[in-house]
């Protein structure tokens, strides 16, 4: 026989539950598009330092090219900041 | 062999780097304006661009003409040496085998030179030392006394067992040309094996390699047409490996009309640049004609398998030789200018 008075669930488990569960998404959301940011600025970053070393004057430019996969993140956070609240 | 560590970053530093130096390399307008320059005027130039720091360096030992070929050697040299200090793993090995050709050429140099009873420093003059050989290695085998002694000096090092074994031959005929033709034969097959001994980016090595190698013996059928030599005495100038076997090459060299050579040519050769280059050489033209148009398909398709593999060995391969030929055209301009021949004479030699 089952003991059914071991298997009840209360109101406030399952609201834990879920916030535990919305905080592991949240945390994905930001951890993996902080990696596919880190990989895509691994090359891009490269390319713009061997550019720079030949032809100092595109640093700005450069920069700006390296800094484009931040975005990526930026939509992580804004997307794990609608998670949490 | 080393390995690199940090995945493709340092391919891609590399790459980005001898793309943005490939860039700087003169147009085709810039030589067209040095075209209608005086000497003087081109040397001016030339110090204005990449070449400033080898023209300041050198303006107080040579003037004129010499002036400007020491400083576009050195320059070339020194450029050849720092590509090779930034190439990461297999692709500095790679490069280092390439520039090998440095070292023949070198070598060469100093042996007819000392055979020929050449000073120190008029040999020294000649010796680009963008191989494997650095400067003070060089100039250690000039101050040796006799060539056999230069010769002893290179006992470690892959050229030796060939020099070893033709030397005497070509000090008997007083002809250097077999040692050449077996040094490049050589140099090829070491080449070919490095490329298939599975290193990674070895098929792409292998490609140029072989394209080099098609354009090169394609460019000797050229030469060799319609001048008296049997089969015989041409043995030993084919270079075994790419599309043409020595065999086929013999034949081909026979052939009696030019749209017979280019069929027979076309053939064989894959890349589309080479052949709409052969379908050009259709009608008789002068030999540096020729040599020339050859020239710029192999770099045309260099360049455009450059862009089609990023990362590789490509972009490397291109930038040397498009700087080889940088240096070349205007060394052709300064002497023609020398020369005083006219603008039209001067463009047909120069490959742009």
């Amino acid at each position: 026989m089952v003991d059914l008075g071991v298997a009840t669930v209360t109101l406030e488990m399952v609201a834990e539950s879920q916030m535990g569960l919305k905080a592991i998404g949240a945390a994905l959301a930001v951890g993996l598009t902080g990696i596919g940011a880190g990989l895509a600025e691994m090359s891009i970053g490269s390319a713009a330092v061997g550019a720079t070393a030949e032809n100092k004057d595109i640093f700005g430019m450069a920069l700006l090219l390296t800094v484009i996969p931040e975005t990526i993140v930026i939509f992580g956070l804004v997307v794990s900041l609608l998670i949490l609240f | 062999m080393s390995v690199v560590i940090g995945g493709p970053a340092p391919y891609v530093y590399v790459c980005t780097r001898m793309r943005v130096r490939k860039s700087k390399l003169l147009p085709r307008e810039e030589y067209l304006r040095m075209l209608n320059m005086s000497l003087p005027q081109i040397t001016r130039l030339i110090e204005e661009m990449e070449y400033k720091k080898e023209i300041d360096e050198l303006a107080s030992s040579f003037d004129g003409i010499d002036l400007v070929e020491e400083a576009i050697s050195w320059n070339l040299a020194k450029e050849f040496q720092a590509i090779l200090a930034i190439t990461p793993g297999i692709l500095k090995q790679f490069t280092k085998s390439y520039l090998r050709r440095w070292d023949i050429q070198n070598v060469l140099t100093i042996i007819r030179g000392k055979k020929q009873g050449m000073t120190a420093g008029k040999i020294k003059e000649v010796v680009v030392p963008a191989g494997s050989l650095d400067v003070l290695f060089l100039d250690r085998m000039i101050a040796e006394e006799s060539a056999e002694r230069s010769i002893e000096m290179l006992k470690n090092l892959p050229l030796y067992s060939v020099i070893e074994r033709e030397y005497s031959g070509a000090v008997e005929t007083g002809s250097f040309g077999r040692l050449e033709n077996e040094l490049y034969r050589q140099f090829y097959a070491d080449l070919i094996e490095e490329a298939r001994s599975g290193l990674k980016g070895g098929n792409q090595f292998l490609k140029s390699i072989q394209l080099d190698i098609d354009i090169r013996n394609i460019k000797t059928i050229f030469r060799l047409r319609g001048q008296p030599v049997s089969v015989e005495e041409t043995a030993d100038v084919w270079i075994p490996g790419a599309s043409f076997s020595v065999d086929e090459l013999k034949r081909i060299s026979q052939v009696e009309t030019i749209d017979e050579l280019v069929d027979t040519l076309r053939k064989k050769v894959k890349s589309p640049a080479i052949v709409d280059a052969l379908e050009g050489l259709r009608e008789e033209k002068p030999i540096h004609e020729v040599e020339n148009s050859l020239t710029r398909a192999q770099l045309d398709y260099m360049d455009r398998l450059s862009k089609r593999n990023p990362f590789s060995i490509y972009p490397i391969l291109v930038y040397l030789e498009k700087k080889k030929y940088e240096v070349t055209n205007l060394r052709a301009l300064a002497r023609g200018k020398q020369a005083n021949l006219p603008a039209e004479r001067i463009e047909k030699y120069l490959v742009i």
